[in-house]
């Protein structure tokens, strides 16, 4: 099939303001959008910049805005999206160059709730063991790749970037209810702030927007629950 | 380094996110228009009270305004709505697990809503005292 492919493009050093770009690529319906766009890349035009790495929906590079909602383009088939297609880059993040937004403000708000174990107690001989359903318990959140396809779908974090994000809130809740770390009141009182868990609106687009299928909006009321009770169950 | 982060409006209107997002976009509108409707009740009676000569006119061109069928068919809708979207959205928050179903909440949310809202409305415009 001819699919006609629409592309908001950007490049800081030749253009003042983003514009659109048009290709014709002849595709089968079973191809990804990724795939369309490596043909436009390699066939029509090389300087097209977007970000790809394992192109099978694990690693999250590829997300970006598909015919008006977040998607990752290598988890979204040709038949599913239509002979036409556009294509534009994450909302509220900086464009590098065309489909390519700079990461930074992402990472430092993940970084903000302390994505790691956080346990004082002296390391054991092995691992520290879990039980099956202590594990249950935050296993949604576990799913995350980090793609960003929830946090630039927020109205919130459009709105205000200073805004933790619904990927860092996943990112927390995936360590505040891990029964083997001890972090989680430092957690909880980071997201407490007014930059955490209060400017979410229950809007549901991250939830919606989230190739993982995390019930994030869930996740991040759980949180705001376990701040406003105290308790962590 | 570019700095083209910021979302105008238009760009975060034409977002897609379904039927939640439209849900909330139709609650901030309402909301909107709650104020609006209070607003000019505060206005008008500061114009009818506080201010004397031609401030009364202003008053009253203000009052026809907010109490035309067309406006009190919207503050219906905006008040309806706007209360029963936020119930929705109280009970979910306070059982997160609940929001596994929010679909459904909706559902039910708009098959409470339409009949509520409706009726009256449809009554409103045709005029009908009781």
């Amino acid at each position: 099939m001819n699919v006609k492919v629409k592309i908001r493009r950007f490049n800081p050093e030749k253009d003042r303001r983003p514009r659109w770009s048009e290709f014709r690529v002849d595709a089968q319906p079973t191809d990804r959008v990724l795939d369309v766009l490596q043909v436009i890349k390699e066939n029509q035009d090389g300087t097209l910049t977007f970000r790809r790495s394992c192109a099978h929906g694990v690693c999250g590079s590829d997300a970006m805005v598909i015919n008006g909602r977040n998607r990752l383009a290598c988890k979204v088939l040709v038949k599913d999206v239509g002979r036409s297609i556009v294509i534009e880059p994450l909302r509220g993040l900086p464009v590098i160059k065309d489909l390519t937004v700079d990461m930074e403000p992402f990472w430092r708000q993940y970084k903000s709730i302390k994505p790691f174990l956080i346990n004082e107690d002296d390391p054991p001989y092995m691992e520290r063991l879990q039980s099956p359903e202590a594990r249950a318990r935050f296993d949604d959140t576990t799913k995350c790749i980090l793609c960003a396809a929830c946090t630039t779908s927020c109205p919130s974090f459009w709105a205000d970037a200073s805004y933790v994000g619904p990927a860092a809130i996943v990112q927390a809740h995936r360590w505040i209810f891990d029964d083997r770390d001890q972090g989680a009141q430092v957690r909880l009182a980071i997201l407490a702030d007014g930059n955490g868990v209060w400017k979410c609106r229950t809007i549901y687009n991250c939830t919606e927007a989230c190739p993982r299928d995390i019930e994030i909006t869930r996740a991040i009321r759980e949180v705001t629950r376990a701040i406003v009770t105290g308790e962590v169950s | 380094m570019s700095k083209l982060a910021r979302v105008t409006l238009p760009s975060a209107l034409r977002y897609r996110g379904g039927w939640p997002y439209v849900s909330w976009l139709l609650h901030r509108i309402s909301g909107i228009g709650i104020v609006f409707f209070v607003g000019m009740h505060v206005v008008a009676a500061f114009f009818l009270y506080a201010v004397q000569g031609v401030a009364g006119d202003i008053a009253n061109a203000l009052t026809t305004f907010y109490e035309s069928t067309p406006m009190q068919v919207f503050i219906l809708f905006a008040v309806l709505y706007h209360a029963m979207h936020g119930l929705r959205l109280v009970i979910l928050d306070m059982f997160p697990r609940l929001w596994e179903y929010n679909r459904e909440a909706m559902w039910v949310q708009w098959a409470l809503f339409l009949p509520m809202f409706l009726l009256p409305a449809a009554l409103m415009i045709m005029e009908v005292t009781i």
